[in-house]
C-alpha cells in the first residue's frame, strides 16, 4: 500500500518517517484553499441573495412565488409569470433538443462516414462557443423576423386549434424565439456529452448485438440506449440548467411581459431576463429587494437541477462502472 | 445590499469603460469619472477633448445607463453619475448626501415605421396613450385618420415597442402619456419602467429602434439625437395648444420656458406645458449630474460643472441638445457651489 503509492497518501502523513517535502505541503496548502474558497463562496452568494431578498420576502412572503404581477410603479410584484416563463421557455426548448442532441450524437458515432465525423463535431461544438449574446442578435436581427414571417403563420394556420400556436407576433420577438434560441443553445451541450457516451458502449457489445443478426436500430435501442440512458438523462439535466439560467440571449427576444398565457407566439419573461433587464437603475429599494427575490428563486431552482443531476450520474457510475457522464 | 450594488454597478462601469476605452492614456492631469445616461453621452464625449484641452482634465464616461450611473455614485465608485429621470426619494436617501444639477436639455422623440407614409404624422398625446395601452390597435384607426386629414393610411396592425431596460427616457414618455391622458396615468403611470398594458419590450434605443426598424406598423421612442442620426421617421405631436410640433431645438426650448424653477430637488418638469407655450415640444426633458456634495475631487469637480452648465452647452445644439436657459444655470451655479472637499 505505501511503497508504490503514488495517491499523496503521503503527504496527508508527512511525518511518518519520510522527509516533509515542501512542495507537497504546499500543493495541499494552494489546493485546499482553493477547494475552501469556492466553497465559501457559494455559502457567501447564497447568504447576501438570501439577505438582499428580505425585504421582499418580509413584505410578500412566500405568496410571492406565484403571483402574476410587476409593477415598478405601484410597487406590486410577483414571481409567478416569469417563473411560467421559465419552465415553458426551458421545458419545449429542451423538448426539441432532446430527440435532436441524440440524433445528432447517433449519427457521429454510429452512421456517419468516418472522414465526416471529426469535422462534424468539431462543428457542433463550434455551436456551444458562440456567445450567448451574438446568438441574441442574430435571433433579434435574423431569427425573429423569419419566425415571425414564415414559421409562426404556418403553424397557427396548420395547427392554430391548439392554444400553443395563436396569433403570430408582430415584432418577432415572442416566448417562441427564446425558445429557438435556447434550442440552438442547448443543443451542443446534449449533443456532445450524448456522443461521448455512445462512444464509451463496449464494442463487443454491440458487435455481439450485430451478430445476433440485429439491425443497426435494435442495437442502438437495445444495447447502445440502455447503456447510456443515465448519462443522457444528466445531460439533459444539464442543458435544462443552461436554458433556465440563460440571461442576455432571452432577455433580447422574449420582448418582455408580465401575464401567464398559452400562446407561444406572445411576449413574455423569465427569470433571468427580467433580472437582467430590471437591475440596473430599480428606482425603489423594494424593486431590487424583489428582483434579488427572483434571484433566490432562480438559484434553489439550479441547485435542485445540480443536484438531481449529480444522483442520476452517481447512480448510472454505480451501474456501469467508470462515469462517463456529465464531465464530458 | 447597497455595497453590492455598488460593487455590481462598478463592475459594470468598468467593464465598459474598458470596452470603450478611447481616451488617450498617459495624461498627467485629473481625470474625472463619470457614468450613466446614454441619452447625454454624446454630448458628453463632444466635452472630452474641450475639458481636457482647457484644464487638462481626463473625462471618462460610461454610457451604462442612467440606473447604472446612479448606482455608481450612490456607491462613489465614480465622481458623477448621470440620469434622465430625477432621483426618486428611496434613491436620494441611499445616495447619502448627493445632489441633482440639470445639465442638459432635450426631448424624447416617438418613431414608426409605416411604408409609403410620410414623415411628421400627426398625433395627439391621449391617442398616443390609448395605442401604447393596445387600445388602438390599426393605423387606419379613426382617431388617427382624424389628426391626419388627407393623409392616407394604410389598414396596418400598430407594433407597439417599448424598453425593457430601465430607462429615463421611458421615464420622460410615461411622464407625458401620465400627463396627456388621465386613464394611462391611473393604469399605468409614470416610471423609469412600468408595467406595459401592451407591446414588446427592448433594450436600449438601438433596440427599441432596431425593432420599430424591422416591424412594419412599428412605433417606439427614443431620443431625439439617436432618431435624427439615424434618419428614422418620428411624429409631429399635438401640444395644449394645439399646434403639431416637433423635437427640434425650437420646440424643446419652448417646452423649457414653461418651468424655470427647479424644486427643492433641482428637479423640474417641462412635459406637455401648457398652451400659453404654443411651440412647446410636450416630451421634452432635463436630464441631470448627480454628485456627491462632498468629493475629494471638489475643486476639480466643480471647475468641470461650471465648464458643462456654461460653455459646454454651446457644444449642444449641433446634437439636439438645446442649451440650459439661464434661471436654470443659476440654480445650477449655486449647487455646484455647495460641493466641498
Amino acid at each position: 500500500m505505501s511503497s508504490t503509492d503514488l495517491t499523496g497518501d503521503a503527504t496527508r502523513r508527512p511525518f511518518t518517517g519520510r522527509r516533509v517535502r515542501f512542495g507537497d505541503v504546499s500543493l495541499q496548502a494552494v489546493a485546499g484553499a482553493a477547494a475552501a474558497a469556492a466553497t465559501l463562496l457559494v455559502f457567501l452568494i447564497a447568504y447576501k441573495v438570501v439577505r438582499g431578498a428580505q425585504p421582499a420576502i418580509v413584505r410578500y412572503g412566500i405568496h410571492f412565488v406565484t403571483r402574476v404581477a410587476w409593477d415598478p410603479v405601484k410597487n406590486v410584484y410577483g414571481a409567478g409569470s416569469f417563473l411560467f416563463g421559465t419552465a415553458v421557455t426551458s421545458l419545449v426548448a429542451l423538448a426539441i433538443a432532446a430527440p435532436l442532441a441524440i440524433g445528432i450524437a447517433l449519427f457521429l458515432t454510429e452512421l456517419a462516414p468516418r472522414r465526416l465525423r471529426a469535422p462534424v463535431t468539431a462543428l457542433v461544438e463550434t455551436l456551444a462557443a458562440i456567445p450567448s449574446v451574438v446568438i441574441g442578435l442574430w435571433g433579434i436581427l435574423v431569427l425573429g423576423p423569419i419566425l415571425r414571417d414564415h414559421v409562426e403563420p404556418a403553424l397557427h394556420g396548420a395547427l392554430g386549434f391548439i392554444p400553443l400556436f395563436g396569433a403570430p407576433s408582430t415584432t418577432g420577438s415572442s416566448i417562441f424565439t427564446a425558445v429557438v434560441v435556447l434550442t440552438i443553445m442547448i443543443l451542443p451541450i446534449v449533443a456532445s456529452i450524448s456522443r461521448e457516451l455512445f462512444l464509451g458502449v463496449p464494442r463487443d457489445l454491440k458487435e455481439g448485438a450485430l451478430a445476433l443478426g440485429t439491425t443497426r436500430w435494435e442495437m442502438v435501442r437495445g444495447v447502445v440506449f440502455p447503456y447510456a440512458r443515465g448519462g443522457i438523462a444528466a445531460a439533459l439535466i444539464l442543458g435544462l440548467g443552461r436554458a433556465v439560467g440563460e440571461a442576455i440571449a432571452v432577455t433580447q427576444v422574449i420582448g418582455g411581459g408580465v401575464g401567464i398565457h398559452w400562446n407561444l407566439f406572445a411576449t413574455g419573461d423569465t427569470l433571468a431576463s427580467k433580472i437582467a433587464a430590471s437591475y440596473q437603475g430599480a428606482q425603489s429599494n423594494i424593486q431590487l429587494s424583489s428582483l434579488v427575490y427572483l434571484g433566490l428563486i432562480l438559484l434553489v431552482f439550479s441547485l435542485v437541477m445540480n443536484a438531481s443531476a449529480q444522483v442520476i450520474v452517481r447512480r448510472t457510475a454505480r451501474r456501469h462502472g467508470a462515469p462517463r457522464g456529465a464531465a464530458g | 445590499m447597497k455595497r453590492t450594488l455598488a460593487l455590481a454597478a462598478a463592475v459594470f462601469a468598468t467593464a465598459a469603460a474598458a470596452g470603450t476605452a478611447t481616451a488617450p492614456a498617459a495624461h498627467t492631469g485629473t481625470s474625472l469619472v463619470g457614468a450613466g445616461s446614454t441619452f447625454v453621452a454624446p454630448l458628453v464625449a463632444q466635452w472630452t477633448p474641450a475639458v481636457a484641452s482647457a484644464y487638462g482634465y481626463e473625462l471618462q464616461y460610461s454610457p451604462i445607463g442612467s440606473g447604472g450611473g446612479i448606482n455608481a455614485v450612490t456607491g462613489r465608485t465614480v465622481d458623477f453619475g448621470a440620469s434622465d429621470a430625477p432621483l426618486s426619494p428611496d434613491q436620494f436617501t441611499a445616495c447619502k448626501g448627493c445632489a441633482q444639477i440639470p445639465w442638459a436639455l432635450s426631448a424624447t422623440s416617438v418613431i414608426y415605421n409605416l411604408n409609403g407614409v410620410k414623415n411628421l404624422l400627426h398625433m395627439d398625446g391621449p391617442t398616443l396613450a390609448k395605442i401604447f395601452a393596445g387600445q388602438i390597435s390599426s393605423w387606419d384607426d379613426a382617431a388617427i385618420k382624424k389628426l391626419n386629414p388627407g393623409v392616407s393610411l394604410p389598414s396596418q396592425k400598430i407594433a407597439v415597442v417599448h424598453r425593457s431596460d430601465n430607462s429615463g427616457t421611458t421615464f420622460n414618455f410615461t411622464d407625458y402619456l401620465s400627463s396627456a391622458s388621465p386613464a394611462w396615468k391611473s393604469a399605468t403611470g409614470t416610471g423609469v419602467a412600468v408595467n406595459w398594458p401592451a407591446g414588446t419590450g427592448a433594450k436600449g434605443s438601438s433596440g427599441v429602434a432596431a425593432a420599430v426598424g424591422q416591424t412594419p406598423g412599428g412605433i417606439g421612442y427614443v431620443d431625439v439625437a439617436y432618431a435624427k442620426a439615424n434618419h428614422l421617421k418620428f411624429l409631429a405631436m399635438k401640444n395644449r395648444s394645439g399646434k403639431f410640433t416637433t423635437p427640434g431645438l425650437r420646440g424643446i426650448l419652448a417646452a423649457a420656458t414653461s418651468d424655470q424653477k427647479p424644486d427643492g430637488t433641482n428637479a423640474l418638469s417641462i412635459v406637455n406645458p401648457p398652451k400659453k407655450y404654443p411651440l412647446a415640444y410636450p416630451i421634452s426633458t432635463y436630464t441631470y449630474v448627480i454628485v456627491p456634495l462632498q468629493s475629494s475631487k471638489a475643486a476639480d469637480l466643480k471647475k468641470f460643472l461650471f465648464w458643462a452648465v456654461t460653455k459646454g452647452q454651446a457644444f449642444g445644439p449641433r446634437l439636439l441638445f438645446q442649451p440650459i436657459p439661464k434661471s436654470v444655470l443659476v440654480v445650477a451655479e449655486k449647487t455646484i457651489k455647495q460641493i466641498h472637499s
